[in-house]
């Protein structure tokens, strides 16, 4: 069954800002929709107020899973209802194990160790770095493949996927790329992709690209779009808002 | 009735070394107890302390183990029990090690107890009336594989139990020095280590007396050159929660670790004192300490790092962290410095408040509830704490620090 998140005339407040001005977007499972955009064009403002983050105001707008509004409920409701939000920067939380965090969240127990081994693997993480606390002593890059293994486990039926490219070598990029790609199959799973770079779309092909600039999508392309963006850069996209 | 004072006396003029005890008894009859005028006892609800609701005993009472101290025993390699501050049993032979029940009034340090002591009015109490020293000897290069426990249970409504634990130049070990019951009682553990050359030494001191309990604790490192103190002090119980940990780095190169870690619920008073004395050069000492409050409870962390003229190069740290449960749960942080030396790296930092928001929204954006990300939370403050721990001892105690979480009702604001 084919689920649909719509975002609609949201806007956030960040810091007393409007950084957000009425986003719109619609999506479906299996579905890669990659933001693109500028510095400050409110690519993390829009990761973050979906999932709640205590210091993002949303000031108007919806956002809903198959008709059910996710703004009025707690990020945890958010969660189980399907978004999941992968961090650029994932927080350390010392004393907590990665694995306590995954039954916490709902995930079954059996065998959990194992497949969470299993799914480090296929992002080139060195398992035993899943023994230490959530995201304590791990390098940028670590951290990254971390919230791969936990996206892994508790298969969103949407993952907004916060510059997850950043920080990561190219091999590394290619492995995280695969397992998300897989994933579009595997269960479905819906991406929203925010990022700098081309490069994570070489290995994910992308179902539409949109350009965000001053808190709002001023484009909406395919793939080609990225080709255009890497010629020109984000200024032609700029001049368009007002 | 004086009960406290007569049976004291009844029981220090049974003792062989009934001279030794007068004089300590005396010491402390002229210092009287403390009051919460005196600056290191201004935390202590001393109003409630009444001398006289405890009893000095002449032999151990009955005891029977908690089935967390059965666990406890059954991951050791050997157990050494204490009832009421008597050495009941010390446990089986393994090789390198000697456990010996002493009659001595000595410290460690060299002089007596009175003296090392003299400005402790427990500790000095704990001089007269210990039933005896347990001493626990490990042999010059030997390495203990299985840990030792020194399993300390109180049944009388008082216990002055003392352990001096030495480790031989290169030896090694892992030792718990475990405490429970003390309904009503007043419990006086008095504990010193000393470490000798190259020797590596971690210890759990691990607190879990009834929620009634008074527990005024002291423990003292002595570390020579290049020796190694691991310590971790976790206090859960009593009503009344002080606990004493010093160390000093004698020999150069000498490295302290010290954790402590409290939980306070109720109207528990939680009151940790801490002193680093480094005269060795290069040594070096790392401090963490780590506590959470709930309901009315209180918690004082009062930490001095002194260093001596001549300890070059002395590398020392001290960090203090106390999470708030509730809003009528307190917490007090008192960092000290003493510096006669130039050449020395020296920090320290503390913070008091609720637990981290953006670290609970990170738990939450999982899918994981408000209440269980609070809860692994709390518990990652005392795991934290244990994780240098050897994992099949350290499995144990998180396990039972998670059941008394399960207990403790949170707050936030």
């Amino acid at each position: 069954m084919t689920s649909t998140l719509t975002i609609e005339g949201l806007r956030v407040e960040v810091a007393g800002k409007e950084v957000l001005q009425g986003f719109d977007l619609e999506m479906h499972t299996g579905e890669v929709h990659v933001i693109m955009g500028p510095n400050g064009s409110g690519k993390s403002t829009l990761a973050h107020a979906l999932a709640g983050h205590p210091g993002y105001k949303v000031l108007d707008g919806s956002v809903q899973i198959d008709g059910v509004e996710l703004l009025t409920m707690s990020p945890t409701d958010r969660a189980r209802h399907g978004l999941l939000l992968a961090m650029q920067q994932p927080m350390e939380v010392p004393g907590v194990r990665p694995i306590d965090l995954l039954v916490a969240a709902g995930v079954d127990p059996t065998n959990l160790r194992a497949r969470m081994s299993e799914e480090a693997e296929r992002v080139e993480l060195r398992p035993e770095v899943l023994d230490r606390f959530v995201n304590v002593d791990l390098s940028g890059g670590e951290r990254k493949r971390a919230e791969m293994v936990q996206f892994a486990l508790l298969r969103p039926t949407f993952a907004v996927l916060d510059e997850i490219d950043s920080g990561l070598d190219v091999d590394a990029l290619g492995a995280v790329a695969r397992r998300l790609s897989l994933a579009t199959s595997e269960w479905a799973c819906g991406l929203l992709a925010i990022t700098h770079f081309k490069r994570l779309l070489q290995e994910l092909t992308p179902t539409a690209i949109h350009v965000l600039s001053g808190g709002r999508v001023v484009a909406t392309g395919g793939p080609e779009l990225s080709e255009v963006l890497e010629r020109d850069g984000y200024e032609p996209f700029r001049a368009t808002h007002s | 009735m004086k009960l406290f004072a007569d049976s004291a006396t009844s029981f220090i003029a049974e003792r062989p070394d009934a001279d030794a005890r007068q004089l300590a008894w005396s010491a402390f009859e002229v210092a009287g107890l403390p009051t919460t005028s005196d600056e290191v006892w201004r935390y202590a609800p001393l109003k409630d302390f009444v001398l006289d609701n405890f009893e000095v005993v002449g032999e151990p009472t009955r005891r029977t183990d908690s089935s967390f101290a059965q666990q406890l025993c059954d991951r050791a390699g050997l157990v050494v029990r204490v009832v009421d501050g008597f050495c009941v049993s010390t446990g089986h032979a393994v090789e390198g090690v000697n456990v010996d029940i002493v009659e001595s009034s000595m410290s460690l340090a060299g002089d007596s107890l009175a003296r090392r002591y003299e400005s402790d009015t427990f500790a000095i109490l704990n001089g007269a009336l210990a039933p005896a020293t347990t001493v626990i000897t490990v042999a010059p290069d030997t390495n203990v594989a299985e840990p030792i426990v020194v399993l300390n249970v109180s049944n009388a409504t008082s216990s002055f139990s003392r352990t001096q634990i030495v480790l031989g130049r290169g030896a090694s070990a892992t030792i718990v020095e475990y405490f429970e019951g003390g309904a009503d009682a007043l419990v006086v553990p008095l504990s010193e280590y000393q470490v000798d050359d190259n020797a590596s030494l971690q210890l759990i001191t691990y607190q879990r007396l009834d929620q009634s309990a008074w527990h005024v604790a002291r423990t003292t490192g002595f570390l020579a050159r290049d020796a190694r103190l691991r310590q971790a002090v976790v206090g859960i119980g009593a009503h009344y929660n002080r606990s004493r940990n010093d160390a000093e780095m004698r020999g150069a190169g000498s490295e302290n670790e010290l954790r402590t870690t409290f939980l306070g619920s109720g109207d528990q008073v939680h009151d940790f004192r801490t002193h680093q004395m480094h005269t060795g050069a290069r040594s070096r000492s790392t401090l963490l300490s780590k506590g959470a409050v709930a309901d009315r409870s209180r918690s004082v962390y009062t930490g001095l790092i002194e260093i001596e003229k001549g300890a070059k190069r002395t590398d020392a740290r001290q960090t203090n962290h106390n999470l708030l449960l509730s809003p009528a749960a307190h917490a007090d942080s008192v960092p000290n410095l003493d510096i006669r030396e130039n050449d020395v790296m020296c920090a320290h930092a503390s913070s008091v408040g609720p637990l981290d928001e953006l670290q609970r929204w990170y738990l939450e954006s999982r899918g994981v509830s408000r209440e269980d990300a609070e809860r692994l939370m709390i518990q990652g403050f005392f795991y934290e704490m244990l994780a240098n721990l050897p994992p099949q001892l350290a499995e144990l105690v998180e396990r039972d620090v998670t059941s008394v979480l399960a207990a403790v009702n949170v707050v936030t604001p």
